[in-house]
């Protein structure tokens, strides 16, 4: 439990249609569940899909929707560079769990093309990993899909980052609390593959934060 | 999950979207009509409202052409003696107010409540509005909650308070009061049985106009006081007791703000938290201005509070030094947030902020120089992207991009005005195109074209049609019929066979409508059949008269959802590398997400859990590579 006065602040990022409002859903009542107080600010509004979207996500005792920056404790990111957008909002040497996926965005991709040198290349996770070890050396880099698909379900990418999370040793909601939510809001069908997914997360997190 | 929480029936606590509160919060007052159009960030109070429709069974709900029609909707339900509830964005407003000035002074009946969200930031607005002053300039109550919490308990207060007095009250409320998820104390669900009134045991009258439109003003004018009465008492104005003789005064979510930004400081200022936006609670803040010696007003967009405030201090503390806009502590522009509070608290009493946030914003900023950006884009398979992409090709073919105006319109298409596309030259306000479309046809010696989507058409655009048609203007009109209103999250409108909640409705037939009209031609394109569009496209450009291409094919996101109800799979699409030959059309003309290169050779790859099988692209290859993947690969 969070002491009185004792916030954890957790900035979700990632791109539209990654399901980051499912993934606010699943901690939100982990916590709740948990006896914890919540409060998020969100980003909803035009629904497009592959926009940069993000939920702040306050655990304990917040008075803001809104993170101030450099105090997030973690960052989620479900796909790699949009955790450095919104490197601001991390505290010096907080934990980040993210996806190596990248997505590029159209006009990236464009200037790859335009380039007849062929020297432009598209971002990658090293370059990201580089930058965002200038912020915190707790970086967890997941290669969410390649376990997602061992768990048995490629659409599981959520849950292994959510064990990843959970491996996390001052995160406030205990870990089989997390995991009961996660199983009670995805699709009846995937309980058994996000169950693996979400051991799986979690064991991949908890190497990493040990080393 | 929150749903569930909305449809509990017993005390407790839950975890809630501020809008989800409010549609708890009108339920718990027992509302027995809502009527809405859809805009950010009020848009889940529709959505919620119609998923828990058919639950309840015992309120009427529609979803409105416009949020004029909504508003006089709940307004004639309350007449009728209905307690009725309506929210829209800031914006919707400009377009319900015409009634929304008439009905302050007719006064109404049953209690009656209008949400209207403004957005700092422009987040998902054409613009900062600050819609505070409706409430001022139309003598209409206006509250202000900053929680999830206040957002139900002050919808519950509104009904009173409108029920009381005979008035329509406006909820106002920002972005990040809508969009902040909390904990939310819920009270039993009593509800009672719709059942429909007479008119003779519910009549009034509501009408004004001249003597009738005096005499109701001086009324008007004393309901403000009697309510300004009620609010110098009301609970949701309130002081929180701190150190010193300097003070804080605030409302929304700059409380929240402010608090927080104390807590880092460590520091406790007394703080008047306002509820009342309108009218202000005088007596009230006369007090707490008398204490202090320096006050400091936080409130985004205008000084509308440190204005009034200024004129109350100079009477009961003309020496008063007040710390805002005014002042150059704080700016006019964008949303607040807890850093630039702090700065502001930190400056004012000479200590230092928690954290450098400058140092930290800078830092960021540079290891974000390596960054692309991601610019907001149509979704893969978005009919939208077919229909431009055809429109830039008929404009080149007839060799006249420069001689065209290109009026757009609010919508997902608004996004015509970023690359590829660049079109846009005026996007003001739902249906301008075709007055701005009036004004330069008489004007300018070019091709003048218009665009609508098909909510906007039946929202504010008819009018204008009416009227370019009636002077035998030379327009050209797009309509892009994608079957619901998309960019706030698909909702039914007027073109659709349903209404909230999945009840059935009656699909305007809009060829019908264009040809009564008296459009000199209608044509009707595939966006998905995209090379074929070209054709019809420069025809209709090129004809004298008033001419229409509507461009159907559902909204993506719509019809992935209906596939996924009929148990249809999408079938993304492969690019075959034996074919591409690097052209790069698909890239640099097209702008579909799923598409991105490979480095090692290449050739284009499309992301196959991004792409919606729409084939688009491959109309827009020169050697149609892109192809429908073999069903079960």
């Amino acid at each position: 439990m969070t002491e009185t006065g004792k916030t954890f602040n957790i900035m979700f990022a990632g791109v539209g249609g990654q399901g980051l409002m499912l993934l606010s859903a699943i901690l939100g009542k982990a916590a709740v569940d948990t006896g914890l107080r919540v409060m998020t600010g969100e980003q909803h509004g035009l629904s497009q899909r592959q926009g940069s979207i993000y939920v702040h996500f306050r655990i304990g005792d917040p008075i803001s929707p809104l993170i101030p920056y450099g105090r997030a404790d973690m960052m989620i990111a479900m796909e790699a560079s949009e955790a450095l957008r919104y490197i601001e909002y991390l505290k010096e040497d907080g934990v980040v769990i993210m996806s190596n996926r990248i997505m590029p965005s159209v006009t990236e991709t464009e200037r790859v093309v335009l380039d007849k040198q062929k020297k432009t290349k598209y971002l990658t996770v090293e370059q990201i990993v580089e930058r965002l070890k200038q912020v915190t050396k707790n970086v967890v880099l997941l290669d969410s899909l390649a376990l997602a698909i061992q768990a048995g379900n490629e659409r599981t990418e959520n849950s292994v980052l959510i064990g990843a999370t959970a491996a996390c040793k001052d995160f406030p909601i205990p870990a089989e609390e997390v995991r009961k939510a996660v199983l009670a809001l995805v699709p009846p069908k995937t309980v058994d593959a996000n169950s693996k997914a979400f051991d799986l997360g979690r064991d991949a997190g908890g190497a990493c934060l040990e080393s | 999950m929150t749903v569930e929480d909305v449809k509990r029936v017993d005390k407790g606590s839950a975890l809630m979207l501020a809008n989800e509160a409010v549609v708890r919060g009108a339920l718990e007052a027992d509302v027995k009509v809502v009527a809405f159009y859809p805009g950010s960030p009020t848009s889940e109070i529709l959505d919620t409202f119609g998923e828990v429709l058919d639950h309840f069974k015992d309120y009427k709900m529609q979803i409105a052409a416009n949020e004029k029609v909504a508003l006089e909707t709940v307004a004639g339900a309350s007449m009728a003696g209905q307690r009725s509830f309506t929210s829209m964005k800031s914006v919707g407003m400009n377009v319900a107010s015409d009634s929304m000035y008439s009905i302050a002074y007719t006064g109404l009946n049953a209690g009656c409540v209008c949400l209207i969200a403004d957005d700092p930031y422009a987040h998902s607005s054409q613009s900062e509005q600050d819609g505070r002053y409706f409430g001022m300039t139309a003598y209409v109550p206006m509250i202000e909650p900053c929680t999830a919490q206040e957002a139900l308990d002050m919808t519950k207060w509104a009904f009173e308070i409108s029920e009381k007095h005979k008035t329509l009250v406006i909820i106002r409320t920002t972005t990040r009061v809508n969009h902040q998820r909390g904990m939310v104390n819920l009270e039993k669900l009593e509800r009672t049985p719709f059942k429909k009134n007479k008119w003779k045991d519910v009549k009034g009258q509501y009408f004004t106009v001249g003597s009738v439109a005096r005499a109701h003003k001086a009324k008007l004018l004393e309901k403000s006081a009697a309510i300004q009465s009620d609010f110098e008492k009301t609970n949701f104005n309130f002081i929180v007791p701190g150190d010193g003789n300097v003070g804080i005064l605030t409302a929304g979510v700059n409380f929240l703000h402010a608090k927080e930004a104390m807590q880092n400081l460590e520091i406790k200022l007394p703080i008047f938290k306002l509820g009342t936006l309108f009218p202000l609670p005088e007596k009230k803040i006369s007090e707490y201005l008398k204490s202090l010696s320096t006050l400091i007003v936080i409130e985004e967009l205008t000084p509308y509070l440190e204005t009034q405030i200024a004129a109350i201090a100079k009477s009961v503390n003309p020496s008063l030094n007040i710390i805002g806009k005014k002042s150059g502590h704080f700016s006019e522009m964008l949303e607040y947030n807890v850093s630039i509070v702090e700065k502001v608290l930190a400056e004012v009493l000479d200590k230092k902020p928690s954290i450098d946030y400058d140092a930290v914003l800078s830092k960021a900023e540079g290891l974000k120089d390596i960054l692309p950006e991601r610019p907001p884009i149509f979704c893969p398979g978005c009919p939208h992207r077919g229909t431009l992409w055809s429109f830039r090709q008929a404009l080149q073919q007839l060799r006249i991009r420069d001689d065209i105006v290109f009026n757009n319109d609010i919508g997902c298409y608004s996004m015509a005005f970023l690359p590829p596309n660049e079109f846009s030259d005026s996007m003001l306000a739902m249906g301008a195109s075709l007055g701005i479309s009036a004004g330069m046809e008489m004007s300018l010696d070019d091709k003048v074209i218009a665009m609508v989507g098909d909510s906007t058409l039946y929202h504010a655009a008819l009018p204008g049609i009416v009227n370019l048609i009636h002077h035998n203007s030379n327009v050209t009109l797009f309509v892009l019929d994608n079957s619901v209103t998309a960019m706030t999250g698909q909702q039914f409108n007027p073109n659709s066979p349903f209404d909230a909640g999945g009840q059935p409705a009656r699909k305007i037939n809009m060829e019908k409508l264009f040809e009564a009209l008296g459009a000199d031609s209608i044509t009707i394109i595939d966006p998905y059949e995209t090379r074929d569009c070209i054709g019809p496209i420069k025809e209709a450009i090129e004809a004298d008269g008033f001419n229409v291409i509507i461009s159907r094919r559902e909204c993506a996101l719509y019809g992935d959802r209906l596939k996924k109800q009929a148990g249809e799979k999408i079938i993304p699409s492969e690019n075959v590398k034996d074919t591409c030959r690097g052209i790069y059309a698909c890239v640099k003309e097209f702008y579909c997400p799923a598409i991105t290169i490979d480095e090692a050779d290449g050739k284009m790859i499309i992301q196959q859990d991004l792409c919606d099988g729409c084939l688009e692209c491959r109309q827009v290859c020169p050697v149609d590579a892109p192809q429908h993947m073999e069903v079960g690969k």
